[in-house]
């Protein structure tokens, strides 16, 4: 929480006053009184795979803003992998914790975060607009409530060695194709690796896109009639039946989000969609397999689309901090290009921006297999898409609705009646 | 004369003269200190246990979504639980999971509790050691599970494959079936010394003579473990098997670092669930109505529990 500083004494004033000083020299950023600003902000956001891009954090930009401006930055790193959420909602409902945060699944609580308009509306326009799709989840009845940050891409990961091993040296641009690899490989021991899961990302990140690219969509787009009730759902799922059966490796209908990872670095599969976290480890711990590893794009559907599912870091500010500006103020110190820039590129692009203004950036041709994350921009999608991103369509991918839909098939629930509850417990939902 | 009655009366009917109160016998009197001694625990309950009860209770009659006013919305959270599938096979998967997991850990851990009793050379370590399940914690064991686990480099498929069992080994957590049958296990891996040390303590309370009587009157093994020291037992696992349906019931942690309920709900649990859906889709009042129907439910358990004992 934003500490106030009270009872100032001389000595403190003349601290204050230098810190002020500073703090006008170092920027716009520090709009405040010097006297009324807090000792300090705290600022909670899930570990990053990439151990610099949290390094950097804690050792060149919250020293910077405290030589700044006299405010300590209380970094809380949060554990990954969809934990985050509930210390999140512990945080609103109990009105205590960090003054902002990582907003991970930000339309459970956008009534607790304060309006950021100006600082989003500013940053847009410094650095090339933003992409329209983040728009839909940072917005909020016409205001920001949140400033995004960056896309965590999600892509397939695949054992490139072992792609050319069976003769397919370019990976596969339609889904079909993909099966097709996938049953050459698992005769050869290497199957895929697709998590269906109750987990929080690798799940959604293909099994959505693919749907998407069937010319399905889970709601309309105003998020009043649900859409799933197609018969193009039904040969999505009977395509994702025949890639498990034919393809994939038993275990993966139960896998959460670190088994993959697990998996791939094991060498028990030759692919599985993921963040490039498994690559970050190969390259660390097995030099090895991390030459071999590369990125494919999601395969083209039935329709000739292609779609990924975006992975949204947004920053908030939380209404109940003792100083809610000041919050502000230090929110917009770091998307400045002057710290946001060289904080994302420490991250080695694991974190997107969702900014144009970064699509010409050198950073993306340091490592050519991290490429296919910036195309994940152009053709990535929420998961509410094309409904609006609200409380509903987060019940409906917290309670794995359209995932299960998927895995009862595959265990043995027939397609119609697996889809038939899926869109009936949609409905519950949206009422 | 009657002048001296009334006065004697009036003597013993005035107040006794008061002593001096001493704040030392106060507090040595029985009900006094009987009330000390409970008022602190009673107070940590009511703060850690009764508060969040009482406030669970109250959230399940509104419509409470994080971050948002709560509105009381009576019965509706239940009649939306009772008309959905998941809520259904979360009871039937916690009713399976409970039932199973306690009847091969009371089995289990009176077996376990036998051999201990007997005599042989290390011992007090073998005891020791088999306690180690239940002390370390949960998440730490459901981790190093998962390892033991995995289908491809886990210890059980490595053992199956070089025994030469199995050409290859099952998925563990791949499945419906199997995700229930691991997490049953586990359960019961860390459940077993519980019973097995609560039942050796009971089996060393039972008096030798009642053995030797038996023996003298013809009992063999069988009949000794049958009519002395079965029916000697069952206070204490009538005591362990109400406190492991209690613990087992409301397991979370083991269930949501190994399969978070997947694959397909099969092995969510009334936990689980009401978890994912107070803090994941942020329905507090929705997941506090799944986190109170535990309650009849296990309530249920218990008299029939009770019941089948007091009948046996």
């Amino acid at each position: 929480m934003a500490q106030p500083q009270s009872k100032a004494t001389r000595r403190d004033f003349l601290k204050l006053a230098a810190a002020g000083a500073a703090g006008a020299a170092a920027g716009p950023w520090v709009s405040r009184n010097a006297q009324a600003k807090p000792v300090s902000i705290a600022f909670a956001r899930e570990s990053s795979y990439v151990k610099n891009f949290d390094v950097h954090f804690q050792n060149v930009m919250a020293p910077a803003y405290e030589k700044a401006t006299g405010i300590k930055i209380e970094y809380q790193i949060q554990a990954a992998g969809g934990s985050a959420v509930p210390q999140l909602v512990s945080m609103v409902e109990n009105k205590n914790g960090a003054d902002l945060a990582w907003t991970q699944q930000e339309w459970l609580y956008r009534d607790a975060l304060v309006d950021v308009s100006d600082i989003a509306e500013e940053v847009g326009k410094q650095q090339g607009g933003w992409y329209d799709e983040i728009k839909r989840l940072s917005i909020d009845k016409g205001k920001w409530k949140t400033v995004p940050q960056a896309n965590i891409g999600q892509v397939m990961n695949y054992r490139r060695d072992w792609f050319d091993e069976v003769g397919v040296k370019q990976f596969p641009e339609t889904w079909d194709a993909f099966l097709e690899a996938g049953i050459k490989l698992k005769a050869k021991g290497h199957p895929f690796g697709m998590s269906m899961g109750h987990g929080f990302a690798d799940n959604y990140s293909w099994l959505y896109p693919l749907l998407w690219s069937y010319g399905v969509t889970v709601m309309d787009k105003d998020g009043r009639k649900v859409a799933l009730d197609s018969s193009e759902t039904a040969k999505a799922v009977e395509y994702v039946k025949k890639l498990y059966k034919e393809a994939c490796i038993e275990d993966c209908i139960g896998w959460l989000d670190p088994a993959n990872n697990k998996a791939f670095l094991t060498g028990q599969i030759s692919c599985t969609n993921n963040a490039y976290s498994i690559m970050v480890s190969a390259k660390r711990d097995l030099p090895e397999m991390g030459k071999v590893i590369d990125h494919g794009l999601n395969p083209k559907g039935p329709t000739g689309q292609r779609y990924h599912a975006l992975v949204p870091v947004t920053h908030g500010v939380f209404a109940y901090s003792k100083d809610p500006q000041a919050a502000k103020d230090f929110l917009r110190w770091t998307m400045d290009p002057k710290q946001f820039r060289p904080w994302i590129a420490s991250g080695d692009m694991y974190f997107a921006p969702y900014l144009h203004g970064f699509d010409k950036a050198p950073e993306w041709d340091i490592e050519p297999r991290v490429k296919p994350f910036q195309k994940v921009l152009e053709t990535g999608k929420l998961t509410s898409w094309p409904a609006p991103a609200n409380r509903q369509h987060g019940e409906v991918v917290n309670r794995w609705i359209v995932i299960d839909m998927f895995t009862k098939a595959i265990t043995g629930t027939p397609t119609k009646t697996a889809i038939a509850e899926a869109v009936s417990q949609i409905k519950t939902i949206y009422g | 004369m009657s002048k001296i009655l009334e006065a004697s009366r009036a003597g013993a009917l005035a107040a006794p003269a008061r002593r001096p109160f001493r704040l030392a016998a106060f507090m040595e009197r029985e009900s006094v200190f009987s009330w000390l001694m409970l008022t602190p625990p009673l107070l940590f309950l009511l703060a850690f246990l009764g508060y969040p009860f009482i406030y669970g209770v109250y959230l399940s009659f509104f419509h409470k979504e994080v971050a948002r006013a709560a509105s009381f919305v009576g019965f509706d959270n239940f009649v939306r639980l009772y008309n959905d599938p998941i809520f259904w096979q979360a009871v039937r998967n916690t009713i399976i999971f409970t039932g199973v997991a306690t009847v091969l850990k009371a089995s289990g851990g009176l077996g376990m509790a036998l051999v201990m009793n007997q005599s042989f050379k290390m011992k007090s370590f073998a005891r020791a050691m088999l306690l180690l399940p239940f002390i370390v914690p949960t998440v730490l064991s459901t981790v190093a599970w998962q390892w033991i686990l995995d289908p491809g480099m886990g210890l059980f498929n490595r053992l199956l494959m070089v025994s030469g069992l199995a050409e290859r080994g099952p998925s563990w957590l791949g499945t419906p079936t199997m995700a229930m049958i691991s997490i049953i296990m586990v359960n019961t891996w860390r459940g077993l010394p519980f019973f097995g040390i609560s039942i050796l303590a009971g089996l060393q309370t039972i008096p030798v003579d009642l053995h030797e009587s038996a023996t003298i009157d013809g009992a063999g093994t069988w009949g000794r473990f049958r009519y002395v020291t079965l029916p000697s037992l069952l206070p204490v696992i009538l005591i362990v098997t109400t406190f492991s349906i209690v613990i087992t019931f409301f397991d979370f942690q083991l269930v949501y670092v190994l399969t978070g309920g997947g694959p397909a709900n099969s092995t969510h649990l009334m936990a689980t669930y009401a978890y994912s859906l107070s803090m994941g889709a942020g329905q507090m009042g929705l997941g506090s109505a799944v986190a109170l129907s535990m309650v009849p439910v296990l309530g249920l358990l218990l008299v029939a529990l009770t019941f089948f004992v007091r009948k046996d």
